[in-house]
């Protein structure tokens, strides 16, 4: 459920972006979106939800979202070994020692956007 | 076509207000917990377990996340602490509460003024592990009735927290489960967490929740 509020976050980020370049009148054409997995954002439902509220919006109406999903990044505290692993079982995948940090995989953020 | 670049954080404005609500508490010293779980886990119980003695040597108060309703609250508000409810179908029935909705529930109870509040995020092992609200503390609640791979199915909820607790340890005699790859689970996310055993409904149970949440809190 917390995919309504991404794409309403989305969509006032790229309204910002407009606003401060003096574009509010420009057509968006692409939104590349990157989700660290950690945050667990299930890709066809923020594309849902991002469909149905973008027509709202005169500069997203036809603006096609495309979510790139980051993979978990761990940096392992006694091997320095840098792993990624899929399953939620913080381990390094190296030594299987617990004492990591996770280095990616974390964050989400509008990379960049297409306008004309 | 000209390409924007920017990388921005979609939680940005969320997570800007928490950490000014994390600074308010530390200029106030006041000590923010946020209590997560799942809907029935029993957050509203254990509350009303602890509070009377932690009342005694803190000056408390409690934010009430739900969806809808005003009954949380209402027991806590009972018990003779500050209290605020936050309803957030007013913000359209979102499933966890955001920095938005915190701030001015805070200000209503005077926050400045208390050495402790412990904020009750609504009922959700998802979404209010995504949004930092300026907690200083974070508390994941699960029953042991939900089964004892709820953790690692929940991985972000367990990651992000300080202090697991199982409640409803009174009912395992009753359940064919074995608690402790329950509490493996949640060690696999999570190696540093606390993990407390416990039912909300003996009275002794709250001793150790109680001592857990002193060691963080402040008298002013």
């Amino acid at each position: 459920m917390h995919e309504l509020t991404i794409a309403q976050n989305i969509i006032s980020i790229i309204e910002d972006e407009l606003q401060q370049r003096n574009k509010l009148a420009c057509q968006v054409n692409k939104v590349y979106f990157n989700t660290g997995r950690l945050n667990a954002v299930v890709p066809e439902s923020l594309q849902y939800n991002f469909n149905q509220i973008k027509k709202e919006r005169k500069f997203t109406q036809n603006a096609e979202l495309i979510i790139k999903e980051i993979p978990i990044t761990i940096k392992c505290e006694d091997c320095q070994a840098e792993t990624q692993i899929d399953e939620p079982v913080f381990k390094c995948q190296n030594c299987s020692s617990r004492q990591i940090k996770v280095i990616a995989g974390k964050k989400m953020y509008i990379e960049s956007m297409d306008i004309e | 076509m000209t390409k924007v670049k920017m990388v921005r954080n979609v939680l940005e404005k969320n997570d800007k207000l928490a950490e000014q609500i994390r600074e308010m508490g530390d200029n106030s010293k006041t000590v923010l917990f946020n209590m997560m779980g799942t809907p029935g886990a029993g957050k509203t119980t254990l509350l009303e377990s602890i509070i009377p003695a932690l009342k005694e040597d803190y000056k408390m108060g409690v934010v009430e996340g739900d969806v809808a309703t005003a009954n949380d609250a209402d027991r806590i508000a009972a018990l003779d602490v500050a209290t605020a409810q936050v309803n957030t179908d007013r913000f359209g029935g979102t499933c966890h509460l955001g920095s938005e909705m915190v701030k001015p529930a805070l200000e209503k109870i005077n926050y400045d003024q208390l050495d402790i509040v412990i904020i009750e995020n609504i009922g959700n092992l998802i979404c209010p592990a995504h949004f930092d609200i300026g907690a200083h503390y974070n508390i994941a609640v699960v029953s042991i009735t939900e089964g004892v791979d709820k953790p690692a199915k929940y991985p972000l909820m367990f990651r992000n927290s300080k202090l697991a607790i199982l409640n409803k340890i009174d009912l395992l005699e009753h359940l064919n489960i074995d608690i402790e790859e329950m509490v493996a689970g949640i060690k696999q996310i999570n190696p540093d967490i606390d993990i407390l055993k416990m039912s909300a409904l003996q009275p002794n149970d709250g001793i150790a929740l109680n001592k857990w949440i002193k060691k963080r809190g402040r008298r002013k």
